[in-house]
């Protein structure tokens, strides 16, 4: 009976855990953007070229890994338009967002087509088979790629970095005051194109990890709005890098309990039960909002652009 | 007190420098020699130049004419404040070039050229970086957020930060008007210990009493020119004030008669109030039509919070504010006033106009909740009155220059005679000829039965001119007097920094 | 050279030239002749009477998502959520539809009108107040909500509202013909053109005249001070937010009933963000959006075209639509530098 249960939080860890990844990975480096002043809607848009550019060279070469290395690049050559906008052309930060969002949709639905109903097979699982006896490892190593605990790792490690090393003080002082920063002779420009390209590379991560290692098929606009939510996110984990994984894990939970509400077959309209993340994530900004009233935290020059 | 060291070459020179922004003529043919192991105090009026021209210096300007020579004949040009650094010059601003949400050790992290690329956490004793800190001012912890430090701290963590950059030369740019009488004479005593140390220094001031507590050497500007250069022990006090005023210099306005009547005009009863970094508590005030009561304190003090609270912009806790006995204050943040006291705030670019508007729209603020007014026809009649250049209806409060700017906040306030006034900081910015005309107005006001609330730390003129003063502290009004010849200056300094606890 | 560019038009010749160039490349890098493309292209857009009345279809829509997005953009407020307002503006429409009895005239349409305008405005209402009781972005609330309003609309047609009579197609039933707008001409250009246009001209004075417009300049220029003159910022930014999700939901009505007959899935081709970049391309200045609207819808329906005659994916419309936005957002910024680099 214990071991059934463990097993059963095994596999709820797990359902969690892989619905949460790409989501913890977009959000990392959304977070990482807007500790250097830097808001980036277009997220969405470099969610979706990642997701199909992983997808696209994962059926070609027939391996996921190539394929999410793919699906970063292209997240990453898609941020370019968003860097050379706010930082070339000075363009305000959510209309430039918007725009590459639209650029993003529009290249994956164009090229997306080709694709639209084939197979992937997903990175391996961590425990082939066997491995009952663990209560709750066996479950859980079964349904895990190792997508799940790179997110975790890089969290960490994002985390770490942030605040421990001389380049992560000159990001965060960036996004505090590019004057300050540059009086201290560091190139706030420079910084925030770093920020912006290796958002762009995370976010075409988490896009590729979706259709290649989660969903492991390509649909269009297939990210609905994960890349908006990670915007949305950001404030609530109050732009620690440490604070978005529990956060990402606790939306990826709702989405799991989602799936295994409708996959029991609860005959609620699947379509509200979808409203589910949208509505999710307007109810943890209130939240987020009413506990901190005043968001103190919030990187100073980022209130400029964004209240 | 040594003697200065032998003139052997200057550190920097300037020479024939000229800069112009706009119409106006900031620095107009300045020649000056400064040198290592010296304090130069900077002399002047505001708008007389001295900022620029340690700016152009410090390369956050470039000059129209004329030629800077630093540390020798070789060529070694300033185009920027970087290449400043390089050369051993450091600034330090009224404005603090400090990130409030970073930590005393980080922000001197970031400007120390031998931050390792991870940060390890050192015992702070040991801390190479904390070393200059723990010379100037161990009392501040290097884990607190500079932001929570009170003005005079901040002011010497980035000091320390300048410091930790071998500095040769440091200016300092009025850095004691943000200080209490007793922070700005430790800060006396340190830059007498720089200069000891073989630092040069150029301390930027209007004040006589910084000239007298640290000079080697007095450069006086007026008008964008230097007037005089000379050896401190050389110059007397009447000396100095005829050189910064000019020989024209006139006295004061005159003070307001005594208040006519002392029945309340504006009542602050038991006011409570926060915002985010001030807080409020339990005041009681009350002015007479007439009175001018005015308010010293350090900065930071609760003052700023008050003069929104009384203004109805900012919500209040507790208690009320009356004006002839009907409520003027915010209750509920829902809640709108409608101007009822003229108001000139601090800071009137942020508080006091709209950037993006015109010059027009910007004086008719005031009838803006009533519905179906029209546009001020006499704009340029109005503007020229209150001498704001240029009196353009159509140009945008944006461009205009921070006195000028004030002005304008003035104008539209002061134009009507009301019930209340309420003036923070209203002669900030303004040289001689307007800060005359302001109190002239302001007491007219008074004269003619308004409540005057004054907001300053410009202790002589209080002393000179209003009929109440009180202390504020940390939120409260700590002391409240009827000015007299038995109030001095001293007396309120330490009230306002507490020492009398002590 | 020097003088040009310092004028007024510079940045909008520029920006349209470089677009066309944009568009040029892409054609070239899809594999089909530039000229001759963007050619067909305006042929397809306004060529003969058909094309432009498709055109003018699709015009409204934008126009009335621009004109909603513009409204709290007076104030400043980033609004992305037409797309959601006009979902839901649709929904309340068909409600109302749904409930009426067989010809009730001009009232019922009446009627109709406004239950899309208020299903609109409770859209516009949520992050309004989450807004300015909280300061919660409405960037962020409106992109997010635009998802709820589009599932909604699934819901219920392949929920509660799916008439038996479609043989399962999710749709509901058909708005009788007392309950259209009529149409021009016998094209499927409706009356809400004319709406879609009164309500700029209407906005068009409002924002430039008269007290309010006064009000609403210094609170987008500086909410402290306004609220120092005793304005309210908080009521005035819900209004707008009202006003704006009220049009966006009119434009879903207009094409739930007009054009669709009936509320089904694929109710709007992403008319809400299209709108918010012509609301953005405008400036939010409602005149400009009525021709800017029509330009946009132009390559839109050139889009589809494509697709039809030419085999050019109709998403090449999108891609140029992000495209256009990316164009304009660049040009004046770097005409900006380059004043800036020589000297006014």
């Amino acid at each position: 009976m214990e071991t059934d249960l463990m097993a059963l939080v095994g596999v709820w860890c797990a359902a969690t855990l892989r619905s949460a990844t790409p989501l913890i990975f977009v959000t990392l480096g959304e977070s990482l953007g807007q500790r250097t002043g830097i808001i980036n809607l277009g997220a969405e848009g470099e969610m979706l070229v990642g997701a199909l550019a992983g997808f696209a060279v994962a059926t070609q070469t027939d391996s996921a890994s190539l394929g999410l290395l793919a699906g970063a690049l292209a997240g990453g050559v898609l941020s370019l338009v968003h860097s050379a906008l706010v930082l070339a052309a000075r363009a305000n930060q959510i209309a430039s967002g918007l725009a590459v969002m639209i650029i993003g949709i529009g290249l994956t639905s164009y090229i997306g087509r080709a694709f639209v109903g084939k197979k992937v097979s997903s990175l391996d699982n961590l425990l082939p088979s066997g491995g009952e006896a663990l209560a709750f490892f066996g479950p859980f190593l079964q349904q895990t790629t190792l997508a799940g605990p790179l997110a975790i790792a890089a969290a960490a490690f994002i985390s770490w970095w942030i605040n421990n090393t001389r380049s992560g003080l000159h990001w965060r002082s960036t996004g505090e005051s590019a004057e300050v920063t540059l009086s201290n002779g560091i190139n706030p420009i420079r910084i925030r194109f770093y920020a912006i390209t290796v958002g762009g590379l995370l976010a075409g991560l988490g896009g590729a990890i979706l259709s290649v290692d989660y969903t492991q098929t390509w649909a269009q606009e297939m990210t609905k709005g994960r890349g908006l939510i990670a915007v949305g996110l950001v404030i609530v984990a109050g732009w620690r890098p440490a604070l978005v994984l529990p956060v990402c894990l606790f939306f990826g939970f709702t989405e799991a309990a989602v799936f295994k509400l409708q996959a029991m077959g609860i005959t609620f309209s699947s379509h509200l039960l979808s409203t589910m993340p949208y509505v999710t994530v307007i109810l943890v900004l209130i939240f987020a909002h009413l506990r901190a009233r005043k968001s103190s935290q919030m990187p100073n020059d980022l209130k400029a652009v964004f209240q | 007190m040594t003697e200065t060291p032998a003139r052997a070459a200057p550190f920097a020179s300037l020479l024939g420098i000229c800069k112009s922004f706009a119409a106006t003529c900031a620095v107009d043919d300045v020649s000056i020699d400064i040198y290592e192991g010296q304090v130069l105090a900077l002399l002047g009026e505001n708008g007389a130049g001295k900022s620029t021209l340690m700016k152009l210096l410090y390369g956050v300007h470039e000059p129209d004419r004329g030629k800077i020579i630093v540390d020798g004949p070789g060529e070694n040009p300033i185009s920027s404040p970087l290449d400043a650094m390089r050369l051993g010059i450091g600034m330090v601003f009224q404005n603090f070039a400090l990130i409030p949400a970073l930590s005393v050790r980080e922000n001197l992290l970031l400007a120390w050229p031998d931050t390792p690329v991870v940060i390890k956490k050192i015992k702070p004793q040991n801390d190479p970086v904390l070393k200059k800190l723990y010379e100037i001012a161990p009392q501040i912890d290097p884990f607190q957020k500079v932001g929570s430090l009170s003005v005079g701290e901040q002011q010497l963590v980035e000091l320390c930060k300048i410091l930790n950059l071998s500095t040769r030369l440091v200016i300092l740019d009025e850095p004691t008007s943000v200080l209490t009488p007793a922070e700005a004479e430790r800060l006396h005593g340190f830059v007498r210990s720089l200069a000891e140390n073989g630092v040069g220094v150029v301390f930027i001031t209007h004040k006589f009493s910084d000239v007298k507590a640290c000079a080697d050497r007095i450069a006086i500007m007026r008008r964008g020119q230097l007037i005089e250069d000379v050896e401190a022990q050389s110059i007397d006090h009447d000396g100095l004030v005829r050189a910064v005023m000019g020989t024209d210099a006139t006295s004061r306005a005159d003070p307001p008669g005594p208040p006519k009547s002392d029945q309340p005009r504006l009542q602050i009863r038991g006011l409570s109030a926060h915002s985010r970094n001030e807080v409020l508590e339990d005041i009681n005030l009350n002015i007479a039509s007439g009175e001018i009561f005015a308010i010293a304190g350090v900065s930071g003090n609760g003052q700023s919070l008050l003069a929104e609270v009384v203004a109805g912009v900012h919500q209040l806790d507790d208690g009320d504010v009356l004006l002839d006995g009907t409520s003027i204050a915010r209750h509920a943040s829902a809640q709108i006033m409608k101007p009822h006291v003229a108001y000139i705030p601090e800071a009137p670019r942020i508080n006091g106009c709209v950037e993006d508007l015109d010059l027009g729209l910007n004086l008719a603020l005031r009838d803006l909740s009533t519905v179906g007014t029209k546009p001020l026809a006499n704009v340029r009649a109005e503007l020229e009155k209150f001498d704001v250049r240029p009196p353009d209806p159509a140009k945008k409060a944006g461009d205009l220059s921070g006195g000028n700017l004030q002005k304008l906040v003035i104008a539209r306030e002061l134009a009507d005679y009301g019930k209340a006034v309420l003036a923070v900081y209203p002669t900030m910015g303004l040289d001689i000829e307007a800060t005359k005309a302001v109190y002239a107005r302001i007491f007219s006001m008074a004269a003619a039965g308004a409540a005057v609330l004054w907001i300053s730390e410009e202790l002589d003129d209080m002393l000179e001119s209003a009929h109440t003063i009180a202390v504020m502290r940390s939120g409260h009004i700590v002391e409240q007097f009827k000015n007299s010849h038995h109030l001095t200056r001293q007396k309120i300094g330490a009230l306002m920094t507490g020492a009398h606890d002590a | 050279m020097k003088a040009w560019i310092s004028s007024v038009g510079a940045p909008t010749a520029l920006t349209c030239a470089a677009f066309t160039l944009v568009t040029a490349v892409f054609f070239i890098s899809i594999g089909q002749p530039a000229i001759k493309t963007i050619a067909d292209m305006m042929v397809f857009a306004v060529g003969d009477s058909y094309s432009l009345s498709e055109t003018l279809v699709k015009t409204i829509p934008i126009m009335m998502c621009a004109l909603a997005t513009a409204i709290p953009g007076r104030l400043g407020l980033i609004s992305v959520g037409a797309e959601g307002q006009l979902h839901v503006g649709a929904i309340f429409g068909t409600a109302v539809m749904l409930v009426l009895p067989e010809s009730f005239g001009l009232l019922g349409l009446c009627l109709v009108l406004v239950a899309a305008a208020i299903g609109g405005t409770l859209f516009g209402f949520i992050p309004g107040v989450l807004r300015v009781r909280l300061g919660i972005n409405e960037t962020i609330t409106t992109l997010v909500m635009n998802y709820i309003g589009v599932l909604f609309v699934s819901a219920l047609v392949y929920g509660p509202w799916r008439d038996p009579a479609n043989q399962g197609w999710p749709a509901t039933k058909s708005f009788p013909e007392d309950l259209i707008l009529p149409f021009f001409f016998g094209t499927r250009v409706h009356a809400g053109l004319v709406i879609a246009i009164g309500i700029a001209v209407l906005l068009h004075l409002q924002f430039h005249r008269g007290t309010w417009s006064r009000q609403i300049k210094v609170l987008s220029g500086n909410r402290k001070v306004g609220e120092t003159f005793g304005l309210n910022y908080a009521f005035t930014a819900l209004l707008l937010m009202c006003l704006g999700g009220a049009v966006a939901g009119l434009a879903g009505i207009f094409e739930a009933s007009a054009i669709q007959g009936r509320l089904q899935p694929g109710l709007s081709a992403g008319f809400g963000l299209t709108g918010f970049l012509v609301a953005w391309l405008s400036r939010h200045e409602p005149l400009m959006i009525v021709p800017v609207s029509f330009l946009v819808a132009g390559l839109i329906s050139a889009g589809d075209a494509l697709q039809l005659f030419a085999k050019i994916p109709a998403a090449s419309s999108t891609i140029l639509q992000g495209l256009l936005f990316a164009t304009a957002l660049a040009v004046p910024g770097l005409i900006k530098r380059y004043r800036g680099r020589y000297g006014n």
